[in-house]
This record gives structure tokens, sequence and C-alpha cells, in this order.
């Protein structure tokens, strides 16, 4: 075995890391989280000119072949920095779900999202069936969409969106116009933006539908794995920092004319969060890996556990932060807070603790079915 | 970044397998499926077993007898050996003793000593802990005087394991009271049987007799028996907590502990009993697979020459944390089957029969080797500068 990283994905991230310190400080996140769109040109085209909007796909559908563990690296240090720009959900999620889908249309519409001139979303999720992405509540009936769709993050700025929906028996991803749907924008726990969508009998033609069937069902299935590794990416890159900055508030802040870090309780704590970061660590660098294993059972196993362990670990370690730092912990002006919502935000997208507690269940059972 | 075992490393594997499928005595593995620890005779020929293989004293270099094999290797060896259902090693020889000798020790203490352990005939003992000195070992009393060839020791050490079955004892003594705590301490071996020295048994909450109370009036121990020089003790006891810890997490047997428990879910009277079993087991493997992902770091790290020093403190906290975690769940979930303590039949499932003897044992496991609490004091200090 060997858990060093290559090469290539240590200059990513540090290309990132170093991106974001020049132009994503805690007052731009701030004044982010004020505004509807969150999609700042300057920064957008940046991120386009370091080459990630291609690197999460293919060089055979026009990437430029980066690796999920690439992606990770990326999405870790937008973690850390709390950036809202929505690199994710613009570009990676809708991108990787038409890679998947793998159909001239889908192919064509992630070339445009490479290029940076698409602004589509994905909806996939919907208050009735929950976490369940291969079930979804909209309904295809002939030529007609209809039903809702929530929680649909698209930066407030999406004017397409690919959703799921059952044909029959058959689940069919559908890309249409944001405004053949009734839309409500709102923002979501981590400040993000996004939006519902309610469709009446909207008039799907067959070029609409990308895919359908066990194809259907493969390329969701790939997504919500590659999504999972993305959140736990994103919450350990915040955990890192509120482990450094809680370990530095402990070394400075004074109370009884001494610092709290000379405390026992506070010094155990301390090290609790750092076992916990350590053993983060290794689940993101394990599921960085098989989240796009071509082992299936593998691969759901593996996204199961470490949701569910980062729903556990990285939550209480932003939750402990907070309780160290005492009553400014708790407050909007420190970024302790916000990354504790973005991690609370990253643990109930793509699957909460239970719902990945059932898939590695249920991933358990098969792997002995095969035994 | 590669998470696979290598081909020459699976070969291995499946050499390992078929040696421990025909090799581990029948009784043994019995032993271990009931969820009971093994006896002196049964651990010593399982020692012996290895020795005669080169096996035992896998961690130790080649110069020194070690079979050369890689952490990974030792590791793929440890996953082989619980799953096969036989014991771990009892590391006072092997993993303690034995590295302070071909480290510290003179030639003639290597040549004297370090045979007997390679083969797995002579057993050791720990004296470390006193009445007075447990977490605070540095403030340990018990004495060691010079007079001529040889030093006369006196005083009490407490929490010996194996003390009842050791021939060997290795042993912290104060041999200077004028200096700093830390700087009067040394290290000596000292043989069990001789004139003065008195082993009692304390009986643990598991009902078995592990633990001992071990007496010194006026012992004498030759000074050949001293390792390293007087006042050494200290740096000596320091060495052994970073010296290869690429297993002390537990992960293989931990694994074997879950499979058994697993193995007995059916047996539980009702469906909802079953399906709160299965949760509870599955958030028990997902923490065992963050463990075993560090644990797989900490190997490779020490392959490439890089091992992990205060770091793998870590694996041991979070290791027995999760032992004691699976051995209650055992208990739980075996609910009424757990209650009887010493009928030969069991009431249900085997595996419940003894469960609660191996949770009793277990709420050691926390407190030996230094306590988690000590361990964090000292991750505290040394990698978080607190």
């Amino acid at each position: 075995m060997d858990f060093k990283l290559p090469e290539n994905t240590t200059m990513i991230a540090d290309t990132a890391r170093r991106y974001l310190k020049d132009n994503y400080s805690f007052d731009t996140y701030i004044a982010q989280l004020n505004e509807s769109n969150h999609l700042e040109a300057n920064r957008w085209q940046a991120m386009n000119d370091l080459g990630w909007f291609g690197l999460p796909f293919a060089e055979s559908v026009g990437g430029y072949g980066g690796s999920l563990l690439d992606v990770c690296a990326i999405v870790q240090e937008l973690g850390a920095a709390l950036c809202l720009d929505p690199f994710v959900d613009l570009i990676v999620s809708p991108g990787k779900l038409l890679e998947f889908a793998n159909t001239p249309t889908s192919l064509a519409l992630l070339d445009r999202i490479i290029a940076g001139e698409a602004r589509v979303a994905c909806g996939l999720y919907d208050r009735h069936a929950g976490y369940h992405v291969l079930n979804p509540s909209l309904r295809l009936n002939g030529e007609r969409l209809s039903g809702q769709k929530h929680v649909v993050s698209d930066g407030g700025v999406a004017d397409a969106v690919l959703v799921s929906a059952m044909s029959g028996d058959e689940l069919v991803i559908v890309a249409l116009p944001f405004d053949a749907c009734d839309v409500e924008r709102y923002r979501l726990l981590d400040g993000s933006r996004a939006a519902s969508l309610t469709l009446d009998d909207v008039l799907i033609t067959d070029e609409m539908v990308l895919c359908r069937g066990d194809a259907a069902k493969q390329a969701v299935s790939a997504w919500f794995d590659y999504l999972c590794a993305l959140d736990c990416a994103r919450m350990y890159g915040a955990c890192r920092e509120v482990y450094q900055a809680t370990l530095e508030y402990a070394r400075t802040r004074k109370q009884f004319g001494r610092t709290i870090g000379s405390f026992q309780v506070i010094q155990h704590y301390l090290v609790d969060a750092f076992i916990d970061l350590q053993q983060l660590e290794s689940m993101l660098l394990m599921v960085s890996v098989k989240g796009e294993s071509a082992n299936v059972g593998e691969r759901g196993r593996a996204t199961a556990a470490a949701k569910a362990y980062y729903a556990n670990r990285a939550v209480g370690i932003t939750q402990q932060g907070i309780q160290i730092h005492g009553g400014v912990g708790v407050t909007e002006e420190l970024n302790i807070g916000h990354y504790f919502r973005l991690v609370t935000h990253a643990s109930l997208s793509h699957g909460d603790r239970e719902h990945h507690m059932s898939r590695f269940i249920q991933a358990g059972e098969k792997q002995n079915e095969v035994v | 970044m590669n998470l696979d075992f290598s081909n020459d490393e699976k070969e291995f594997r499946k050499s390992i397998r078929q040696w421990m499928k025909e090799n581990v005595p029948d009784d043994i593995r019995r032993c271990t499926a009931r969820g009971a620890m093994p006896d002196k005779n049964m651990q010593q020929r399982w020692e012996r077993l290895l020795g005669s293989q080169g096996w035992l004293t896998s961690t130790w270099p080649e110069q020194f007898g070690g079979p050369g094999w890689s952490a990974t290797q030792r590791y793929i060896f440890d996953q082989e050996r619980a799953s096969a259902g036989a014991p771990p090693t009892s590391p006072f020889g092997v993993a303690m003793v034995g590295p302070v000798l071909y480290t510290f020790g003179s030639e003639a203490q290597k040549e004297r000593w370090l045979p007997g352990i390679q083969r797995g005939e002579t057993l050791w003992c720990q004296g470390y802990s006193e009445p007075n000195a447990g977490s605070d070992l540095a403030s340990l009393k018990t004495r060691a005087t010079r007079n001529g060839d040889h030093y006369l020791v006196n005083g009490q050490k407490i929490w010996t394991t194996q003390a009842h079955w050791a021939d060997m004892m290795f042993c912290l003594v104060r041999t200077d009271s004028t200096v700093k705590q830390q700087q009067g301490i040394s290290f000596l071996l000292i043989d069990m049987k001789t004139p003065g020295l008195e082993v009692r048994p304390i009986y643990s909450i598991d009902g078995h007799h592990h633990l001992n109370e071990v007496y010194f009036t006026d012992v004498k121990v030759p000074v050949e028996n001293l390792v390293g020089q007087e006042g050494m003790g200290w740096t000596i006891a320091k060495f052994l907590l970073t010296h290869e810890r690429t297993t002390i997490a537990g992960v293989a047997d931990i694994h074997y502990e879950i499979n058994r428990l697993k193995s007995a879910i059916d047996a539980l009277p009702t469906e909802t009993d079953k399906q709160l079993a299965v949760r509870r087991l599955a958030g028990l493997e997902v923490d065992l697979m963050a463990l075993e992902y560090t644990n797989f770091r900490t190997v490779a790290a020490t392959d490439e020459g890089k091992p992990f020093g205060p770091e793998s403190s870590g694996l041991k906290i979070k290791g027995t944390e999760l032992q004691q975690r699976v051995s209650q769940a055992m208990v739980e979930i075996g609910g009424l089957m757990s209650l009887p303590w010493d009928n030969e039949e069991p009431i249900g499932e085997q595996i419940f029969n003894q469960a609660s003897r191996r949770y009793n044992f277990l709420r050691a496991c926390t407190i030996y080797g230094g306590s988690n609490e000590i361990q964090k004091n000292v991750l505290a200090k040394m990698l978080l500068g607190l």
C-alpha cells in the first residue's frame, strides 16, 4: 500500500490553497453570503484559467483526466476557505452526471460546461424520496413531467437543470430549462444557494431525455458516490481549519491567569480532535480512491462508511471547536460557527448518517452473498 | 496512492493462511472461538510453534534473528493469525525486553537471553507499576542497592501480568534517590526463582488470575543483569513507548470479534433484536475501518522508513476503546444469554457464554500500558505543544 499523494495531486492542492489564500478571505465569504448570485465573474474565470472546469472529466470526453483524488484536493481547500463559489454545484456535479450518462446529448452539454458556457444544476432530490436517488417522486407520464424537486443547489444562477424522474418503473434523467418550472430560490445551511422546482405537466421532448433505465441508474449511482466523496473532502478541509484555529486559541486565550491549553480537560479534548482528524484523513484517502472504483459494491460500501463516519466525527470536531472557543464560538463574526454549519450541511447532503449506515449494511450483505 | 496489497504480499498472505490452517492447534482455536483466554500451556505451545518457524520475533531485525519481514508482511501475518483463531503472543519478551536487549544490552546479555525469547522458551513479565506508582511511574520506590557483585532488591511491584507463569522479570528499580526521580531509575533482569521473591495472585473481575503482586525482600540480582548503565532505566522505558507499534491497535483481533458476533445474530429472539444488532455492529465496523486505514498508513510509513512517532498513541487509544465497545456490544446483544457465568453448556449461542468475562477483562485495556489519559497527556505535550 502507498498513501503518498501523486505529485500532480499535491501540485493541484498547493495551487488551490494559494489561489484561495490570495483571493478568498473570510470577508469575501461574508460578503458572498449576503448575495443571491454566487457566480462572481472574476473568480469564475480564474477557476477556469486554473483548469478546474476540465479537471474532473476524462480526456475522452474533453476533460483533463483528473482523478477523484485530484478533485477532492480542490474541494478540501474550498471547504477550508469556506468558499461558496459554485464549482461543485455548476461544474463537477452536473458534469459528472453527464459524463456517467455518456450519451451524445449529455456529452455535448458536458462540452459546454467544460468550456464555462453553461449554467446547469442537478436536481436529483426531493423531500418525498429523501436520499433515495434511484426512486425520485417526479413522474414522467408520456410526454408530461410533473412533481417537485427540492434543494437544487445552483449558486443562485442556473438556467438549466438535470432532473431525475420515474417513467413507469424506469429511472430517467431529463435536461430542462429552469423557466419550464415554478422556481423558489433560497439559501441553505452552509450559505450556498438553491432552489425548489415545481413542475406541472411540463412538455418533454425525446431529445430532453438524456438516458433511462439501467443506464440512468448506473449514472445516478456513480454520481451519488462521487458526490459523497466530495462531501468528505469538503468536511475534512473545514475540520482541519477548525482544529488548527482551536489549538491556536487554546495556546493563547488566558483565563485564571494561564492559557486554557494548560488545563488537562482542554488538552484531552484537543488530543481527541487530533486523533479524530487523523482518522478522518485516513477515511478521506480511502474514499478518494474507492469512490470511483469500477467495483460498484466496493465503491458503495466505501462511500457509505466514509459519509457515516464523517457525519459522526467531523461534526464532532466542529462542535467541540465551538465549545472550546466558548461564547465567541457561537457568533456570526467568528469563522468557527460557519465551519460548523458547513460541516453539518455536508453531513446531511447526499445522505445522512443513518442513510449511509443502511447502505453500509446492505453492501455488507451483498458482499456476503458473493462469498 | 495505492490501497491494494502487492502480488507478492498476496502470495505471502496465502502461504501464511495455509500454514495457519494446518498448524493452529484445535484446542487453541476452539478456546479463542469460545471467547476464552488460553492457559499457560496453550500460550506456550503456540509461541514455541511460532518460534520454531522463526516467526515469534517477527518484529526483530534480521541480525538478531528476525525473519526480515516488512511492516506490511507483519501486518498481514497478524491478520491471518487472528482470523485463524490463534491468540496474540505475549508482549513482554518479544516486544519489550527483546528490543531493549538488542538495543541497550551487552553482547553477553544478548547471547544469554535473546535465543530463549526467539524460541518461546523463556517467559517474561514486566515489573513496572507499584502500589504508589501507577500512572506516575517515575515515582517508583523499589530499591536496588549495590553490594559487591550483586544488587539487593527490596520493595513491591503490582499488576504484574503473568508473573506466576514467568521465568524472568525485567524490572525498573531505584538505584539512586539523590538525583531527579527519572535519573535514579535502572533496568534490571531478575530471575523469578531467586530467594526473597514472592508472587501473590490478584484475581481480576473476569474471574481469572492474570495479575499479581510481587514482593522483594533482599533479592540478590547479579550485577551483570543490569541493562545499560545505572540511571538509564527511564530512557529505556521511554524507548519502548515508540518501538514498533504497527499492531498496537488490535485491528486484526477486533475483526475476529466482530465476525464472531455477526455469526450469532441469527440466534437472537426477534427480527427487531436482529436489526438493532446489525445496526450496532455496522457502527462498530465503520469505526474499525477508520482505525484500520489509519493503521495501514502507519504500516506503509514504517515500510518507507518513516515510522510514526507519538502519533501512534492514537492507535492505542482508539483501538482499546473499540475493543471495549465490541465486547460491550457482545454482552448487550446477548442479553439474557450473557448472564450465566460458570456453566459448561451455554443457554444460547456459545459466544455469549463467555462474553461477560471478556467484557470484564477488557476494562483493563484502556488502563494498561499507560492509561489512555496518560497517553493523551503525552500527546498534548509532544505533538500539540500544550
